[in-house]
């Protein structure tokens, strides 16, 4: 009986051991899935680098160039436009009340000067005719000499209107430029990316984001940040190619354009407040076609670059 | 030789007192063993949890990390870096830290962060029993773990998508749950995405814990591993090397591995002596029988192999009992994952050397015993 027991006992014992590992087993199994695929290189030898949509030839800032409130506004986000055209008017009341009385006092000179020659007229007429008065001998040469001088002092007197009037002419010609700079015109063709200032707002010139933000869109290109390690394995015919950030079943040939001169601390783009500074790297600008998929300006992309040797002179990295 | 094996059998049940007391003694010492072992390689197991959950095939750290849990922070131009190095197909970065969540009820619950790679999810849960991955990409969405569900509902906050809470003053939106192994500290996992994680942390110079990499085709990861280590200055594993080289930290840091060899060697120290003393017992009671036997011509040889044999049957008995209560507490605690366990199949095979070896010994006392086995004892 009791041997049946414990044997029976010792038996299940092993059949539950079994029974346990091989469930445990079941639950310990592990898979390395990958939902998709990040992005690969198509590369033998390769740069990884991480990039910024940037309208072709860089942004322009336009910025105010006075300071007042504005106006009017223009434009629209999204809006193309050509070299000169209105973007934004400051208020300018103060500017045409100028030019209003400039054109008025300019009016007051040319009135002068007509005035001026008028008298220079009358000044010619009684001149003549003491002058055939005196081919008569009929007045002195004491009158002759009055007539003359008095002819040299309206003609004297004609000459400072005119000059008066050259200068109210300059006075007009400045009003009209104060006036038209308080309206700012697009310094070149291209979209209208951003607005900050809106109606009744204040403008600065040099104050924190500029007023607006133009770029041409229709021709993009890619600010690559190279980490200063990968730098030297650049070379300026290499081939790259790029895939937009999140999604890595699209891809980009890129045409390299140029390196910046300038090797600059790397600005890592989280969107955070406090923009972390990282290390310092080149910047590659590449250039592309447009896809025929959405890509948008200041968007990141994920680069890899054909590199000219495959292991390099990678030094490791001092900590 | 058969007729000896039935007599063996015939004394050992004889008295079934101190059989009991042989199987069970070894039964218990069984069960100690294999228990004690079991929970410590559970947590030694527990230790290397977030490999699994991330699952990635190599594991690039800053060169100062030592082990999964405490990773030293890189910078993330790193990862353009490790994607520049010959042999790696792919390369993308994750986050693991821990942060404070604030409860709609004002109470703190500490979350396990596990920020994933937006584009491809690598690292993302992988059993999803709620609502998929792909969410994450919601603004604010964050992918929960059982144990959240658990943690929360004990607080009489109910999780379900859609509930809100605060990380770092910023909300985050429950988007899906999935089921993750229990992390080392206990706290529950939250995945979102590697942007939304360094968000939500304090800002901070450096924050990429690892990056997570994949050989090219034909690469063997060891070498990849080397290429890696040699090039970059990082450090970096495959997935067995970071769990042996976590594990070791636990060895040479902590007290765990300590705690749990002193009760293995006391259940081993117990098994011994309750064995060792009931069966030089027996044999003791059995020298009459034994004697008779030598009368009858049986050899020291063979009267020693009896005992043996005796000593070895009830260590097998007790060992299958042990072994089974084992079993029984790894199914208990198997579905809770609290405390860890884990029975690698080497464990119930040292735990059956180490009983052979207590019956080895406990054998050996009695056949040392029969050395005052004579004939004449039967009429003593």
């Amino acid at each position: 009986m009791i041997r049946l027991f414990t044997l029976i006992t010792a038996v299940l014992g092993l059949v539950i051991y079994l029974a346990f590992s091989f469930r445990m087993e079941r639950s310990m199994e592990d898979s390395v899935t990958v939902p998709s695929p990040p992005p690969s290189s198509p590369f033998e030898a390769t740069v990884g680098a991480s990039g910024l949509v940037e309208a072709l030839g860089e942004n322009v800032n336009v910025a105010s160039i006075i300071s007042g409130v504005v106006e009017k506004v223009f434009v629209v986000v999204g809006d193309n436009v050509k070299k000169g055209d209105p973007l934004f008017q400051v208020v300018s009341s103060q500017e045409s009340t100028a030019l209003a009385s400039s054109k008025k006092e300019l009016a007051v000179r040319e009135a002068a000067v007509e005035v001026a020659s008028k008298e220079l007229a009358q000044r010619q007429d009684i001149y003549d005719r003491t002058e055939k008065l005196r081919l008569k001998n009929v007045s002195s040469d004491e009158e002759r000499a009055q007539a003359v001088l008095v002819l040299e002092q309206a003609m004297a007197q004609l000459a400072k209107a005119q000059a008066d009037l050259g200068l109210g002419q300059s006075r007009v010609i400045e009003a009209e430029a104060a006036l038209d700079r308080t309206l700012v015109r697009a310094p070149r063709d291209g979209e209208i990316l951003r607005i900050n200032i809106r109606e009744g707002e204040y403008a600065q010139p040099f104050v924190g984001d500029s007023a607006l933000l133009l770029g041409d869109t229709k021709r993009l290109q890619v600010r690559v940040d190279v980490d200063e390690y990968n730098a030297q394995r650049v070379r300026s015919s290499a081939a790259a190619v790029a895939y937009p950030k999140g999604d890595h079943t699209k891809s980009i040939p890129l045409r390299f354009l140029r390196f910046e001169p300038l090797v600059v601390p790397k600005k890592s783009l989280t969107g955070a407040s406090v923009e972390r500074v990282d290390t310092r790297v080149l910047q590659v600008i590449y250039t592309f076609e447009r896809p025929d998929w959405p890509i948008f300006v200041g968007q990141q992309l994920e680069v890899f670059i054909d590199a000219a040797d495959p292991v390099s002179s990678l030094s490791p990295a001092g900590k | 030789m058969t007729g000896l094996i039935r007599l063996a059998f015939l004394m050992l049940y004889r008295d079934r007192a101190k059989y009991l007391a042989l199987v069970g003694g070894l039964a218990f010492c069984t069960f100690l063993i294999a228990q004690q072992a079991g929970v410590f390689c559970g947590v030694m197991l527990l230790t290397t949890s977030t490999l699994r959950n991330v699952g990635a095939n190599i594991w690039v750290a800053d060169s100062r990390t030592e082990q999964i849990n405490s990773p030293v922070s890189m910078r993330d131009i790193e990862v353009n870096r490790v994607r520049s190095l010959p042999g790696v197909a792919w390369a993308v970065p994750i986050f693991l830290g821990v942060l404070p969540a604030k409860l709609p009820d004002g109470s703190v619950q500490n979350l396990q962060i596990v920020g994933v790679d937006s584009g491809s999810f690598v690292g993302a849960p992988k059993v999803m029993i709620e609502g998929n991955i792909q969410s994450l990409i919601l603004p604010e969405a964050v992918i929960m773990d059982q144990v959240a569900v658990e943690k929360f509902a004990s607080r009489g906050v109910q999780l379900r998508v859609g509930s809100r809470f605060e990380i770092n003053d910023q909300e985050a939106t429950v988007v899906g749950f999935c089921r993750t192994r229990r992390s080392f500290s206990g706290f529950p996992h939250a995945f979102t995405t590697y942007e939304r994680a360094l968000e939500w942390v304090p800002p901070q110079r450096k924050l990429l814990s690892f990056i997570l990499v994949q050989a090219k085709a034909g690469e063997s990861e060891q070498a990849v591993v080397a290429q890696i280590n040699g090039l970059s200055g990082l450090r970096a594993f495959t997935t067995d090397g970071f769990r042996l080289e976590t594990m070791r930290w636990f060895f040479r840091n902590t007290g765990i591995p300590v705690a749990f060899s002193v009760v293995v060697i006391i259940g081993a120290m117990f098994g011994l002596w309750v064995t060792g003393q009931a069966f030089f017992l027996f044999v003791h009671d059995n020298l009459r029988h034994l004697a008779s036997m030598a009368a009858m011509g049986a050899t020291q040889g063979r009267l020693a192999v009896m005992v043996m044999f005796q000593a070895f049957f009830a260590g097998a008995v007790g060992y299958g009992i042990g072994l089974g209560l084992t079993a029984g507490f790894g199914f208990l605690v198997l579905p809770a994952e609290t405390p860890a366990f884990y029975l690698p199949w080497q464990l119930p095979v040292a735990v059956g050397a180490l009983v052979a070896v207590i019956c080895f010994f406990a054998g050996g006392l009695g056949v040392w015993k029969l050395r005052t086995v004579e004939p004449a004892m039967v009429f003593k």
